[in-house]
């Protein structure tokens, strides 16, 4: 749901609008104040555009809630004063659910789960999240997955009722040893902090399964959990297009089978598009709080600060919604994925929830160099 | 400590190619011209301009570009406050110990188009809660002033009262963008919709240009009578009330008691006009009419040229131009041409007591000073 925050002192009142530990004036704690019941009590549809707000007209509504504090929101459907601003939280496979990270990122990952339907956690359940960790980069890069997303996540899955030691981290690079990215982004440190395992899955037991023409040795450890997060980093990739929900999969192959992919690019694009048939159902918490754009997924892509969560139950609606948010070219995966109908592709079949699309789109540097890349 | 204005300069105000430079060097040469004094005489410089990606000659270390201008290695600061760095200026050089004191104003923001300026300017308003949401600077002084007109009966035909008036003023100005261009209030009632219900004409426009002023310790014929710099939150919204801007409340309390005047002893006023509503909530909160009856003082004609208190003779920051920091110089630079009586056409009937409003943000650092015409 749509929220307001405030960071409130519990002695004295006074409110923030920007996170804090302790009051300045009492020295005591800082507690949250969450609003829901938002009402609009103005508006203004602005016709100018700028970079970041490319598409107009748009409306900028003035949102009070239950406890008279007040936030600006985006969007592009008419209001009028007085009306409610509500988003229907929707669990449907062709939904994905935007959120605006402000300031705080806990209540910007359970807002995006919560929009999704939310998730059955129990103290028995067991979790894997599998973040981007493929190649070293500082947080402030984009390049890995933000350690502050899944601290909020693990945090969220904690708070549900989750038990730390059924929470499993996983990752591998096919490049550089795991350990020196864990360290680089930061991500150690979260799992230090919750001390959850964390699996090198290049270390784990493969399987063969076919698909198609396809065949490909996955880990075996996806059949060992019951609820699976699919955490990328969101960026812009030379080759790919994106580096999305696809993408993240690929480390849950073996090394010998992204290495035979690897050699030919088409067929590698053909077999993206059916990779997450290799798997049981999974969440997509796509991370863009960094986010990429120009010559991605490394050292030469460019922070794209785009400060957005996304969550989706289904992968093609996921990275056909970031594609289309970011203005970015087809993506040849996800346009076959389609075609095979492993999820929704027609943008205007997929449900945005939290934020309407054209309140969201906003050219990026595009990535140049693939020449697999549609024009269209 | 005593301070007077000893002399003051100005480019015009255009969308004139013009260096920074260049510009800068036009408005010291006149503001030496005018104070009868060299370069020599100069013992410290207090500079604002914004840190801006949108022009030809980005340049970061301002202060040492004035000290190659000048020769001279003296103190020189920056001040920015972006649309209120000329008052934060000209406030900070008056706290200084030295005896002549350069206050400089200079921008060149027009090297852009429309849409890359629009986004530089909204990097004023608060990062996630207010830039993600679209809250471009025309939409939050939209919003600011549909909250008053819900509150007080506030109308936009009002508004449009303060542009035409402040065009009026602004066409008998040599200096201004719109000097020789009577707008009428026909055009500026069918002009089209920015933000609404804001259209073209309740925006100031954007020029370049530079102001300079120096201020001394000798006694000159204008003297600093009250001085001050107040703030308010970043964001309109996390005010208690939106259309109270407690920057210009405090600065103007402060200023007032510093020259143990009354606000209706002020004879011309320079109000910050960056939108129709900041002039019109600016005659309520610095206490020329009571909250809420800013209207009735544009409806009786009290801050036309020939009204009781006329306000923006200079065409303010609507038909002078807006070129960011050299807003407040240049507002300094129109009150001390009405108390030495040389403003043409435009003069007010031998004016006194002169009052300056600059305001950076929508509301958030605002700079209230008072001048008297004293025996020089």
């Amino acid at each position: 749901m749509t929220k307001t925050i405030r960071w409130i002192c519990e002695k004295c009142n006074k409110k923030w609008i920007h996170p804090i530990e302790t009051c300045l004036y009492c020295n005591r704690k800082i507690i949250k104040q969450i609003g829901t019941k938002l009402k609009v009590i103005g508006y203004t549809k602005v016709n100018i555009p700028c970079p970041p707000h490319p598409l107009v007209p748009y409306n900028v509504l003035m949102l009070e809630d239950e406890y008279g504090n007040r936030m600006p929101k985006k969007v592009i459907k008419d209001y009028k004063i007085g009306d409610i601003y509500e988003d229907k939280p929707d669990s449907s496979e062709n939904t994905i659910s935007i959120v605006k990270i402000k300031y705080d990122f806990y209540e910007a990952v359970k807002e995006a789960l919560e929009l999704i339907g939310d998730i059955d956690v129990s103290e028995n359940t067991r979790i894997l999240i599998k973040p981007n960790l493929s190649i070293p980069g500082y947080a402030y890069t984009g390049i890995c997955t933000n350690p502050k997303i899944l601290n909020a996540l693990i945090q969220y899955l904690l708070d549900k009722g989750a038990k730390k030691e059924n929470i499993t981290i996983a990752e591998q690079s096919f490049f550089v040893p795991l350990e020196k990215i864990g360290k680089k982004s930061g991500i150690d440190n979260i799992i230090k902090k919750f001390n959850v395992n964390y699996v090198d899955i290049s270390k784990t037991e493969f399987e063969e399964k076919q698909e198609r023409e396809f065949t490909f040795e996955v880990s075996k450890i996806v059949n060992d959990f019951d609820l699976i997060f699919n955490v990328p980093a969101i960026k812009t990739d030379m080759l790919l297009g994106i580096d999305g929900a696809f993408e993240n999969l690929t480390r849950f192959l073996s090394k010998k089978t992204f290495d035979e992919l690897a050699k030919d690019v088409k067929k590698a694009v053909m077999a993206l598009s059916v990779l997450p048939n290799m798997f049981p159902k999974f969440i997509t918490i796509g991370d863009a709080s960094i986010g990429m754009q120009g010559n991605g997924p490394a050292q030469y892509g460019e922070p794209g600060f785009y400060n957005m969560i996304f969550a989706a139950r289904n992968p093609v609606v996921h990275d056909k919604a970031v594609q289309e948010i970011l203005c970015l070219r087809k993506l040849p995966y996800v346009e076959l994925a389609g075609k095979l109908s492993l999820g929704e592709n027609d943008i205007s079949k997929i449900n945005f929830v939290g934020n309407e699309l054209d309140a969201l789109r906003r050219d990026v540097k595009q990535p140049i160099g693939s020449k697999l890349i549609k024009r269209d | 400590m005593e301070r007077y204005v000893k002399g003051v300069g100005m480019t015009k105000f255009s969308f004139e190619d013009r260096s920074t430079h260049d510009m800068s060097h036009e408005a010291i040469q006149q503001a030496l011209n005018d104070s009868d004094i060299n370069i020599d005489k100069i013992d410290a410089a207090v500079v604002s301009t914004v840190d801006t990606e949108i022009n030809d000659e980005r340049q970061r270390m301002y202060g040492p570009v004035l000290s190659s201008l000048l020769k001279k290695k003296i103190p020189i600061i920056r001040v920015p406050a972006v649309c209120g760095g000329g008052g934060a200026a000209f406030w900070t050089a008056s706290r200084l110990k030295y005896n002549n004191v350069l206050v400089l104003g200079v921008d060149k923001v027009l090297s852009s188009p429309t849409q890359l300026i629009t986004e530089e300017i909204m990097n004023a308003g608060d990062n996630f809660w207010e830039q993600e949401e679209g809250v471009i600077f025309p939409a939050v002084n939209a919003l600011v002033a549909q909250q008053h007109m819900l509150k007080y009966g506030t109308t936009h035909d009002d508004l449009l009262k303060i542009a035409y008036k402040n065009h009026y003023h602004g066409s008998m100005n040599p200096k201004a963008k719109f000097f020789g261009k009577k707008i009428s209030l026909e055009e500026i009632k069918n002009a089209p919709i920015v933000s609404t219900p804001f259209n073209l004409y309740d925006c100031s426009i954007s020029v370049n240009g530079a102001a300079a002023v120096i201020i001394s310790n000798d006694k000159t014929d204008i003297k600093v009578e009250g001085s001050a710099l107040a703030t308010d939150y970043l964001a309109p919204f996390e005010r208690e009330d939106m259309t109270v801007w407690n920057g210009t409340v405090e600065a103007g309390k402060e200023s007032f008691k510093q020259s143990q005047i009354e606000p209706k002893d002020i004879n011309v006023a320079e109000l910050h006009d960056a939108f129709t509503i900041v002039e019109l909530i600016a005659y309520e909160d610095l206490g020329f009419c009571k909250k809420g009856e800013g209207a009735k003082l544009i409806r009786d004609g009290y801050t036309n040229l020939d009204g009781k208190m006329p306000v923006n003779t200079s065409g303010g920051l609507k038909a002078r131009g807006h070129p960011i920091s050299p807003t407040g110089v240049a507002q300094i630079v129109e009150i001390t041409d009405q108390l030495r009586n040389r403003c043409g056409e435009r003069q007010v009937n031998n004016p006194k007591l002169g009052l300056t409003h600059n305001v950076g943000g929508a509301g958030g650092t605002t700079t209230v000073h008072i001048f008297k015409k004293v025996a020089g």
